[in-house]
């Protein structure tokens, strides 16, 4: 017992109390922002370099949904235009809303619905699928449980059996091998459901997107809530996701 | 002389292959594994030309790779399998099979390795039944319960004990060795830190040294041991995770949680180095993209010192309680020489008493100049492999720590040279989970014709089944904790 309780006090107060507003390391790669500018004529650089086609041009776009934040197209640009800030607040609901031009300061998604509110305000469970996820956003999603996150405080839980859940978190590019037992998976989810898409191979295939090993149709039948950009994101981009979609 | 013999990311011209008929191949092959060699790959050299293979084994005796090449065209691209001899070939044969249609004849066991339910020629592939009174099955999957990738798991059982579990995965299947053939540079790195998400470093730094030697690209010594000082913090990270998985599945929160907690700093500590908590974005071809300066290396100092001071007292406790030794211990064993001969390699193999560890066997990288001990232990059981964990984090932490107090100075990044046409090299690298090996091979203009990679996952899977044998279904959980293999970098 005096063991346990030696282990305990060791274990501090670890957890991250303020989710909102925790200093990144210096390196991290979050939000994008591209300064107000023009590129020097002609200069295609950082969407040559891309190596997902995340960046358009005239004027300079990124793509949060595909980019997988390597800092390859902050390094080659002549003119310094896009630059990674250390903000980790990059979810959004809609698909367009992730491609971040020269006016975009910062995102949130938009408010859920009054009935989804009602519905999973105080509490959430969430049914996660792998669908040729490479285990980063699986590490980054196992890690929302721990003591650092600890994502339960807001009532917000991954549970084992879709039945008991009121959405899904699908990560990886989605696989032909996968396309069937993530249609299962969901249509055994009660509704009203939700999907939530996490991780760059989620959202649009990723570095994976080219490959024929894949079947997205899954997300044509059916439309996502809400869209976490990263490869992988931060368990802080996670909780703070859902906590501004249902306004918590 | 009919084979090639090589060192460890030494480059060799694909010319000098002499691509044996079908029983001068037999014979090599048959003789090359008679000397106690493992096979480490078994793929064309040129993903256009699937008639001309090449057989690549692991010589620890002569601390040497050794390729064999066999033109497989005169017998209607048939082999006779050596797999009954030598069981740790029959999962390259399937897989050869199953990727470019050689098919091996006389297979004991030829399955599906990433494709559904069919064997090669979309013949349906039926699972393993057992018969009689009183037997049952239970399919698992491949949606499990818990935020972990997907495999489908068949136990055959008679009441509580499973007599076989044949597992089938290939959900993961992603194309990634095509899409690295196809794809430029940048992609390629990124493409390798998504093989497996959990070992990006392993993998990266695997196909980094693959790359580096076939561009002739010499790294500083500084360069090297940042890689070295990641590679170690990750096997420290996924380790901890290992523990606390561990410790969960047998109901032990408190240090479940303290296990997690310290995994958080350590790969916090990557996210100093490089940005990212999975070393993401530290590697570039001839080196690292950022430099270790004075402020971080101190910051990564404080971070793994209380790792390890806490990480001490947390064993002690953990492993100390009768509970987890009354859990852990005699159960899922995979005894010596049943791991031996499946080919078991990596953490678990040396659990199971084999001296199998790549940086010791063939060292590599900063590794050449800083040895680290074989650390083995003789069970085979969930308690040895856990308990190798834990030995083997504080010898990644010693080594990490020296290193971060001597860093030596120079450039962090070397530039190359062009190319080189027509040759091939094969990198191996110890990943956290084991042996990780990546093959590469150009064509007439310098191009990837071929890229071939292994996951220690693709040899341990078999492992994890022959662990559950006359083992209660409900140590499932623990026993697959215990091996905590891949899907992803299985699948590819």
């Amino acid at each position: 017992m005096i063991d346990a309780i030696k282990i305990r006090v060791l274990q501090g107060d670890p957890i991250i109390h303020d989710v909102r507003n925790v200093q990144m390391p210096p390196l991290y790669r979050g939000h994008p922002v591209i300064a107000d500018k023009p590129c020097a004529a002609g200069c295609t650089t950082c969407a040559d370099a891309c190596p997902v086609q995340a960046i358009s041009l005239n004027p300079v776009s990124v793509d949060m949904g595909r980019c997988v934040f390597c800092p390859v197209c902050e390094e080659n640009c002549p003119e310094k235009i896009i630059h990674f800030t250390g903000n980790y607040h990059v979810a959004c609901s809609s698909r367009e809303q992730l491609v971040v031009t020269a006016a975009t300061k910062a995102v949130t998604p938009e408010a859920a619905s009054k009935k989804i509110k009602n519905y999973f305000g105080k509490s959430l469970k969430l049914r996660q699928i792998s669908a040729g996820g490479c285990n980063g956003c699986e590490l980054e999603l196992n890690a929302l449980s721990n003591v650092n996150f600890d994502m339960g405080r807001y009532g917000i839980e991954f549970v084992a059996s879709p039945r008991h859940a009121d959405g899904v978190v699908i990560t990886g590019p989605i696989t032909q091998n996968m396309t069937r037992a993530a249609e299962i998976c969901f249509e055994a989810v009660p509704n009203p459901k939700i999907i939530i898409l996490t991780g760059a191979c989620a959202i649009s295939g990723g570095i994976f997107k080219s490959s024929n090993a894949l079947e997205r149709e899954f997300l044509n039948r059916h439309t996502p809530n809400l869209y976490i950009p990263g490869c992988p994101p931060h368990p802080l981009t996670f909780i703070n996701a859902l906590l501004e979609w249902l306004g918590k | 002389m009919t084979q090639i013999q090589m060192q460890n990311n030494q480059p060799f011209d694909l010319d000098s292959i002499i691509y044996l008929k079908s029983g001068a191949f037999q014979k090599a092959v048959l003789d090359e594994l008679a000397e106690g060699s493992r096979m480490i790959a078994f793929t064309p050299v040129n993903r256009n030309n699937p008639r001309q293979v090449a057989c690549v084994f692991f010589n620890a005796n002569i601390s040497s790779i050794v390729l064999i090449g066999a033109d497989l065209t005169g017998d209607d691209f048939r082999y006779e399998s050596f797999a009954n001899a030598y069981p740790h070939t029959n999962y390259f044969e399937c897989e050869l099979a199953e990727m470019y249609g050689c098919i091996p004849v006389n297979h004991p066991w030829l399955r599906p390795v990433r494709k559904q339910n069919v064997t090669s020629g979309n013949v349906p592939y039926k699972f393993f039944k057992l018969g009689g009174d009183e037997v049952h099955e239970v399919a698992v999957g491949p949606i499990h319960a818990g935020v972990i990738e997907p495999g489908h798991f068949r136990f055959q059982c008679h009441g509580e004990l499973v007599y076989n579990l044949e597992i089938s995965l290939g959900y993961q299947y992603r194309g990634v060795e095509e899409l690295i053939v196809k794809s430029n540079p940048v992609q390629r790195i990124i493409l390798a830190e998504s093989i497996a998400g959990d070992t990006a470093i392993g993998h990266t730094l695997a196909h980094c040294n693959a790359v580096e030697a076939l561009t002739q690209s010499r790294l500083g010594l500084r360069a090297e041991v940042i890689r070295m000082i990641a590679a170690e913090i990750e096997r420290v990270a996924m380790h901890l995770a290992g523990l606390g998985g561990v410790a969960n599945d047998i109901g032990f929160a408190l240090p479940a949680s303290s296990y997690g907690r310290l995994r958080t700093l350590a790969i916090n500590s990557l996210a100093l180095l490089c940005g990212s908590r999975f070393g993401r974005g530290l590697f570039v071809y001839g080196g690292t993209r950022f430099d270790a300066t004075p402020e971080i290396v101190q910051k990564i100092i404080g971070n793994l010192l209380e790792v390890q001071h806490d990480v001490r007292k947390i064993n002690e406790y953990f492993f100390s309680s009768v509970g987890t030794s009354s859990r852990l211990e005699e159960t899922g064993t995979v005894e010596t020489a049943v791991a031996k001969n499946i080919g078991m390699i990596g953490l678990a193999a040396r659990a199971s008493g084999l001296e199998e560890d790549v940086r010791v066997l063939f060292p590599y990288g900063a590794y050449r100049y800083n040895p680290v001990p074989m650390l083995t232990l003789a069970t085979g059981d969930v308690f040895a492999r856990t308990r190798l964990r834990a030995m083997e984090i504080e010898e990644s932490l010693r080594l990490i720590l020296e290193q971060l107090e001597n860093l030596p100075d120079g450039e962090i990044c070397a530039g190359s040279n062009a190319w080189p046409v027509n040759t091939g090299v094969v990198s191996i690298v110890e990943g956290w989970r084991g042996e990780i090996v990546h093959m590469a091979c150009t064509g007439v203009n310098g191009e990837l014709v071929q890229y071939k990679i292994k996951d220690p996952s693709f040899n341990n899977w078999y492992g994890l089944g022959m662990a559950l044998r006359e083992t209660p279904i409900s140590d499932f959980p623990l026993c697959n904790k215990s091996f905590d293999l891949s899907y992803a970098g299985h699948d590819l």
